[in-house]
């Protein structure tokens, strides 16, 4: 039988990355471990991913970045989600309410008429 | 906000790159201990824990290249750290990059110079309204013989032809002019028509210009006077309006004056122009008029080429007894193509075509040096690819090197370019429009192009060796030397070099070649310690012929009796390239066939004293007598050349013909062969006809004069003025030495020795350089097994001579397409070449031998290194 790939939907990364933000400030290895964490070991954050993902979300100015102390005590840079990141979110996360909706029931659908 | 925030990021990415540099190294090492000490802390052990760390982000250095793609500046970015790198790389290496700066420098400026010198010469339009429109008309009888107009053609172009909306001619001159109480001066004056002006469409500055009622015989006598001249004797323009002026003691009324930038007139400058009577012409003759038309809307060439054509045949026929030409026509040309000549062109070409092949050579250099730097920088660039660089990566650090190199090169070229158009209009002066050449814009434009294709150009093949080739091949030859690929590169590259700087270097031996064959002409006269004067006579006084031939006799006689001078004469000729006037004549027992044309030889008058004081001898016959007055028994002298020609047989005194077609004189009669002159330039034929002044009375001539001791000095010349002087003070002198004289004819043959000659030397200079760096190069890789073989007993000679031999073998291979080249081209310089084949293989021996040893040179410099490696070093040591 099929396998749970692990993989992350392309596009979701970004989402994923408001989602973590919104929380609280992080810094990047952080984001990628609570993302794992929230996933439950659902899927792996593709680390070579991460940081140009950051650059992108910095650019569209959905996110900035600040030099913290992280919790170890050393010098970390933390990212903060802005205000047009959190509106950002919103639409995302209602659009893929919607999609997620309308996939579950075309796959109900299927399951059943194939059964 | 997300826009603004977008630009500040982006700016940052730009201007703040190294702090945006140092946070992301920071924050990728951070990134990378917070991992590891995770996995620690799960209990992997350290060193494990940091390679799953690094290889999770895949790579430190490949992650930080993803961020700085992803903050959309890269390209650019990269172009920068590229440039950079290229300028950090070329300073590591100065005498790499000097010398391939120089190298190519001296292609692009020298490229670019002639550029400048065609596009002023050749390229930029004539500054009139709509130049494209205006022709000058010539006496054409094939494309290299086309003469000027005689009234009598004048006149009938004016009357009968549909195709012009202006028409107007101009005859150049000279003659002794005045102002006010200025001492009399010789300065060059055209006679023009009104219509001249109205073709080129001038205007004037002050006054008016030409008018056709200027032109009517018996008008009152006027001019326009050029802006320099009017300020330089009145002051201002508007105060020359009005004022007189004397021309060989006619005086003249300035009506007018030209724009200060109007200093040229259909390609020739003259202090003035006086307006030109239309005298109704009594024959066909002579031909000295300039004729210029300005193209009707709508008549093309080929039209106006028709009707001037149906003129000829109506107009030819009428005066066939003053002329008999059936095979020319009037045809209109051009206006530029006529002031540039069929000389200038292939002038300009021959340059272009030197300096290519120097730029060629140039760029084959560099590209050389580069794959040989290439190859002493495999370490580092080996390194480079294992810590990750891609091929791309290493091929964009190249074409940064090359960039780099090309621009400084482009600005070193348009400097030295500037240098050489500052010299070029005295250097060549000859070329008609070199005084408009200047290093403007377009020069610095093609300097700049002339840098990036060279640096493009010379990347192409160290860029093939670089992308060409697997990455561990590049780690791997570094032991063994170079790849077969690039070291065929090289190989290609040097005997590219060869095979070009051959052609040029036989091109220069064929053109010295020439000169030295010119410079070796028996002129026919003694130039040494003989002086000349030229000097017009003013019309106004000297209308009497009898004045006339007295003003000459005096002076022949006068300056002979002058403890100066040993001799003197007369003639309106002087050696060896001005025949002011060639003429017409018709032999009475051999006359041209009907439809054939008749011989134009130098024609002049001359007194005896003149063969004498040119040591000019007689051959057959006798000089000319004081009964010899023209009259019913004209008679003439004839050059041998002259005899041999017409009378191989001999006898040619006492045989006549018809002068100037003129056949209802009396025949005129050969008394005297002398010996031949060149009146045409040294390398012309020496026909040559003489009359005496009785017959022939000019109203402009030299004097020669032989000065006592040898050599002509500043005294010779002021005797000779006090003597004109007591004479006539109106009368001014132009000065000159024959030996000026011969010497001056051979200045554009020694010019263009000179200048290929140049060309050709930095050629082979930089082939042998090239050939040196590649056989250096060589020594350098091949250390180890040149000690192998010393320690096999090899002697230091013949590993010398195996360097050499490798390093000839591409000279030669060169060479040997070089000769090719030059074979093929070499016709291409036949119109400068005297008394040598285009394919003259002397020469061309010679030009082999002379590059194959600078080549030998070369690689022998190259190779003594070899013979001083130590066998045990080499082999231990690396």
């Amino acid at each position: 039988m099929a396998e749970s790939s692990g993989e992350l939907l392309q596009g979701t990364l970004e989402m994923l990355v408001l989602k973590a933000l919104s929380l609280e400030p992080m810094h990047g290895w952080g984001i990628g471990h609570r993302i794992e964490q929230m996933a439950r070991g659902a899927f792996v954050v593709p680390q070579g991913s991460l940081y140009p993902a950051l650059q992108r979300l910095i650019n569209k100015g959905w996110i900035r970045s600040d030099w913290r102390t992280s919790e170890n005590n050393r010098r970390a840079r933390y990212y903060l989600i802005t205000r047009a990141g959190t509106r950002q979110l919103q639409v995302e996360t209602a659009d893929w309410e919607r999609a997620s909706k309308a996939v579950n029931a075309i796959l109900r659908v299927a399951t059943a008429e194939g059964l | 906000m997300s826009v603004f925030s977008h630009l500040r990021e982006r700016a940052r990415a730009l201007f703040g790159r190294d702090r945006m540099e140092h946070d992301l190294d920071d924050e990728m090492r951070f990134h990378i201990e917070r991992d590891v000490e995770e996995r620690v802390r799960q209990g992997t052990d350290p060193v494990t824990a940091r390679r799953a760390a690094v290889m999770a982000v895949g790579g430190v250095e490949q992650q930080k290249e993803r961020v700085r793609d992803a903050r959309g500046v890269g390209v650019l970015e990269n172009l920068g750290a590229d440039l950079r790198f290229a300028l950090r790389a070329l300073r590591r290496d100065p005498i790499f990059s000097v010398a391939a700066a120089l190298v190519l420098a001296l292609g692009i400026g020298a490229a670019s110079a002639v550029y400048g010198i065609a596009d002023a010469v050749l390229f930029a339009s004539l500054p009139y309204p709509e130049p494209d429109r205006i022709v000058r008309v010539y006496q054409k009888y094939s494309n290299d013989n086309m003469f000027g107009l005689s009234m009598v053609d004048v006149m009938a172009i004016a009357e009968q032809q549909h195709s012009f909306s202006a028409f107007g001619v101009m005859r150049p001159g000279s003659g002794s002019v005045s102002a006010a109480n200025a001492t009399p001066e010789q300065r060059g004056i055209g006679r023009a028509t009104s219509g001249f002006f109205t073709v080129l469409g001038v205007t004037p500055a002050a006054g008016r210009l030409l008018q056709p009622s200027d032109e009517t015989p018996g008008a009152p006598q006027v001019m326009v006077l050029t802006h320099a001249q009017a300020v330089r004797w009145f002051g201002a323009p508007e105060r020359a309006v009005g004022q007189a002026v004397q021309v060989d003691a006619v005086p003249y009324t300035v009506v007018g004056v030209l724009p200060p930038n109007v200093t040229n007139l259909a390609g020739w400058s003259p202090a003035m122009w006086a307006a030109m009577p239309l005298t109704p012409p009594q024959r066909r003759g002579p031909f000295g008029i300039r004729a210029f038309g300005r193209l009707k809307d709508g008549v093309t060439m080929e039209s106006a080429t028709r009707d001037l054509g149906s003129i000829s045949e109506r107009i030819f026929p009428i005066w066939k007894s003053s002329f008999r030409d059936s095979t020319s026509r009037l045809t209109p040309v051009d206006l530029r193509q006529a002031i540039l000549g069929a000389e200038s062109p292939r002038q300009v070409g021959l340059l272009a075509a030197g300096v290519f092949l120097v730029l060629l050579v140039a760029v084959a250099n560099v590209a050389m040096l580069m794959l040989v730097r290439i190859s002493a920088r495999e370490p580092e660039l080996a390194v480079r690819t294992a810590l990750g660089a891609s091929r791309w990566r290493l091929g964009r650090l190249l074409a940064g090197e090359s960039i780099v190199l090309g621009a400084v090169a482009a600005v070193l070229g348009f400097a030295l370019a500037v240098l050489i158009l500052r010299l070029a209009p005295s250097f060549m002066p000859t070329l008609p429009r070199i005084s408009n050449v200047s290093a403007n814009a377009r020069v610095a434009v093609a300097a700049a192009g002339a840098g990036l294709v060279s640096a493009v150009v010379a990347m192409i093949s160290p860029m093939l060796s670089v992308l060409g080739r697997p990455v561990t091949s590049i780690v791997a030859d570094r032991r063994v030397g170079a790849g077969k690929r690039t070291d065929r590169m090289r190989s290609v590259l040097v005997a590219t070099e060869f095979g070009l700087a051959l052609p040029l270097l036989f091109g220069a031996g064929l053109l010295f070649n020439s000169f030295v064959r010119l410079q070796r002409v028996n002129p026919g006269f003694n130039p040494d310690g003989t002086v000349a004067v030229s000097i017009g006579l003013p019309l106004a006084r000297y209308q009497d012929p009898a004045a006339g031939l007295r003003f000459w006799r005096e002076l022949e006689s006068r300056v002979r009796s002058a403890a100066a001078f040993s001799t003197a004469g007369v003639s309106s000729n002087l050696p060896p390239t001005d025949a002011q006037d060639i003429n017409n004549f018709d032999l009475k027992d051999k006359p041209v066939p009907p439809g054939g044309n008749e011989h134009l030889p130098p024609w002049m008058g001359a007194s005896n004293g003149y063969f004498e004081a040119l040591a000019i001898p007689l051959i057959e016959g006798r000089l000319f007598t004081p009964s010899d007055t023209g009259g019913n028994f004209p008679v003439a002298i004839v050059s041998q050349s002259w005899a041999k020609k017409y009378y191989p047989e001999g006898g040619a005194v006492g045989k006549q013909f018809i002068s100037g077609g003129c056949t209802t004189c009396p025949l005129m009669t050969v008394i005297g062969v002398v010996g031949d002159v060149k009146y045409m330039g040294l390398g012309s034929s020496s026909d040559a006809v003489y009359e005496p002044l009785t017959q022939y009375l000019p109203s402009s001539a030299n004097l020669v004069a032989r000065v006592r001791g040898s050599t002509p000095s500043a005294g010779s010349f002021k005797a000779l003025r006090e003597i004109v002087g007591s004479m006539d003070p109106q009368i001014a002198l132009v000065e000159t030495t024959l030996r000026d004289e011969v010497d001056r004819s051979l200045d554009d043959p020694r010019r263009f020795a000179t200048i290929l000659g140049s060309f050709a030397f930095t050629t082979v200079l930089l082939a042998s350089v090239g050939i040196f760096g590649l056989m250096a190069y060589t020594v350098r890789t091949r250390r180890r097994e040149i000690g192998v073989r010393m320690a096999l007993g090899a002697q230091p000679g013949s590993v010398v001579g195996m360097i050499v031999a490798r390093g000839m073998r591409y000279a030669i291979a060169g060479s040997v397409i070089g000769i090719g080249i030059a074979l093929l081209g070499g016709r291409w310089l036949r119109g400068f070449l005297f008394g040598v084949g285009s394919t003259d293989p002397a020469t061309l021996a010679l030009v082999t031998i002379t590059l194959l040893t600078a080549a030998t040179l070369a690689c022998w410099f190259a190779a003594r290194r070899a013979a001083r490696i130590h066998p045990v070093e080499a082999i231990a040591g690396n």
